[in-house]
């Protein structure tokens, strides 16, 4: 979320975006959270208040299993282990779930500072 | 001062008053001119003035809603986030225009209202057209703003024992359909009902385009049909086959019985009766209204107890409030008499409402009180039409209802018409049918049916 990412960059420039899929996929692989059972937006920090919001708007299936997820990692991170393959995550299902809601949030929450620093001119 | 001999050489005048036709029989202000435009009913008056409204009358209210608090929850969701605008953009536009929007809900409507200053009246006439088609009805919106509006509103109804009582008169009087709530109980399991998408298919046939009307009133009210035209076009064409469609209006019966409810909040006596439906109706019974005005309670005028036969009756009870009401509803009506107050105090007075109830079906009123009656009746009538919370939705339920437009004239003709012999034979029908009584409160005092000689 906060460090500076020239992902934006890459996507506009399909020749870029070509060399580069590869990469990501096996750095993002690399990463190694997957193998823990995670995707990628349970790594989000949620210390914060937006995030705190978009989790109490995810529907209660995905909360559960979230916090499952999140537990189940808890686990294999005391005991040094990583899941069996077949548990891990797949490329497929590493989905972004929290993150529409929080861009969501993030644009309410623009709106609102907008529309307080309004300035009509008539 | 006046002195004695020209207050009676007035008062037959004030009397006799009948036989001046209305004024606004002829004036063409006061009526409502009907047109369509994109499928949509529209009732619009010119109304000279600096300022316009707008009403969208739903035939969505709690008698055709498919599940408990649907109704409630689709007026709170009005002006919330819709596709193209979120809930504060719609917010901070109207204040920025000055205008006042607001959504309410009865047994058989839900409607939702706007003033604005006169020019705005595209921007209204838009924004109700999205409010009905666009919403968006998000979960977390119905999680975080209108279930929380929903508790409020049941502890606002559910802490007074008034509304409670006419409420569970309603359930017992009518049981499904007028009879049930018109907000959810504290204790009535609603939540599993109530989701966003269940909501959005309810509000497809809910604000389809057979199934509103709006009425309109303001300096430029002609404009109305063109901006209509143009904006509900898109409004759904509705009856979508799911199960939280609008259901079928079944006609209404009445039913009768008894029901005490123990309550802390405090003391309510409801007696009632099948009464007369609305204006322009097959059930229409002017002399129901007249009836309800002449046994009345409260006075219309200050440091008397008027000449209502309920609040002569009641005159020596210090700690009681009488009402009066006909409920009138599109296919039946509820003629309720309410007590509030002490229980001791409803206890004897409840006696006294039913005898004045007896008075009136023997004939032994004074045919001047009658006269009264029907002058005070009449101004009620024309004026709740006339006054804009209450016209808008007549004519806009009028609309829906039965396609026809509340025509002011005409409900003061047919309270003229009504003869003693009238109101006598209401009154009797009403002691020797089947009564409705509902106690609220202290029930170790109040009183039952049969201690009142009522059959319930």
């Amino acid at each position: 979320m906060s460090a500076p990412s020239f992902a934006n960059y890459i996507v506009k420039r399909p020749l870029l975006k070509r060399w580069m899929t590869p990469i990501a996929n096996w750095y993002t692989d690399a990463a190694g959270y997957r193998r823990l059972g995670l995707k990628f937006d349970d790594l989000i920090p949620e210390e914060s208040e937006v995030v705190q919001k978009a989790i109490k708007r995810l529907p209660p299936k995905e909360a559960y299993d979230r916090v499952f997820r999140i537990r189940r990692a808890f686990q294999c991170s005391i005991s040094h282990t990583l899941l069996p393959p077949n548990e891990q995550i797949k490329p497929s299902e590493d989905v972004e779930y929290l993150s529409p809601i929080i861009r969501e949030i993030e644009k309410e929450n623009k709106e609102r500072e907008d529309l307080d620093n309004l300035v009509v001119r008539k | 001062m006046l002195s004695r001999s020209s207050l009676s050489r007035n008062a037959p005048r004030a009397l006799s008053a009948g036989r001046r036709a209305m004024a606004s029989a002829a004036n063409p202000t006061f009526q409502y001119d009907v047109s369509e435009a994109a499928g949509v009913k529209v009732a619009n008056r010119e109304v000279n003035g600096a300022t316009g409204t707008l009403a969208l009358v739903a035939k969505a209210g709690s008698r055709y809603q498919p599940f408990p608090g649907f109704s409630d929850a689709l007026e709170k969701f009005a002006f919330k986030s819709t596709l193209k605008r979120s809930a504060l953009r719609i917010t901070r536009e109207v204040e920025l225009l000055g205008g006042e929007i607001s959504s309410t809900h009865s047994r058989e409507n839900v409607v939702l209202r706007a003033k604005f200053l006169a020019n705005d009246l595209p921007y209204f006439t838009e924004l109700l057209a999205e409010v009905a088609s666009q919403t968006k009805f998000s979960d977390h919106e119905l999680n975080e703003v209108v279930t929380q509006l929903l508790k409020y509103q049941q502890q606002a109804v559910y802490s007074n024992p008034e509304t409670v009582a006419i409420d569970a008169a309603h359930g017992v009087a009518f049981h499904r359909g007028l009879g049930s709530p018109i907000t959810p109980s504290q204790t009535t399991p609603y939540e599993k009902y109530l989701s966003g998408d269940a909501l959005a298919q309810f509000a497809q046939d809910a604000y389809a385009k057979s199934n509103v009307a709006l009425v309109a009133t303001g300096p430029n009210s002609a404009d109305v049909s063109k901006w209509v035209g143009q904006f509900f076009k898109d409004l759904p064409t509705g009856s979508s086959s799911s199960q939280y469609k609008v259901q079928p209006s079944v006609a209404s019966k009445y039913f009768g019985g008894e029901q005490r409810i123990p309550s802390k909040t405090g003391n309510a006596v409801v007696i009632a009766f099948p009464g007369s439906s609305a204006f322009g109706t097959a059930g229409y019974k002017a002399e129901a209204s007249v009836l309800a005005a002449l046994l009345g309670g409260e006075s219309s005028i200050k440091w008397t107890p008027g000449f209502s036969l309920l609040s002569k009756a009641t005159q020596g009870f210090s700690f009681l409030n009488v009402s009066t009401k006909n409920h009138s509803y599109s296919d039946a009506g509820l003629f309720t008499v309410t007590l509030t107050g002490a229980a001791d105090q409803i206890a004897s007075a409840s006696k006294n409402v039913v005898d004045a109830l007896k008075k009136a079906a023997a004939g032994e009123v004074a045919s001047e009180d009658i006269k009264k009656a029907a002058a005070l009746a009449k101004f009620r009538a024309l004026e709740s039409v006339q006054t804009l919370e209450t016209g808008l939705e007549a004519t806009g339920s009028g609309l829906v209802h039965g396609g026809k437009a509340y025509q002011i004239g005409e409900i003061a003709q047919a309270i003229e018409a009504v003869s003693e012999e009238q109101v006598k034979e209401v009154a009797k029908s009403f002691l020797s049918g089947k009564a409705t009584l509902v106690s609220v409160g202290d029930v170790h005092q109040l009183p039952y049916a049969e201690d009142l000689g009522l059959s319930a």
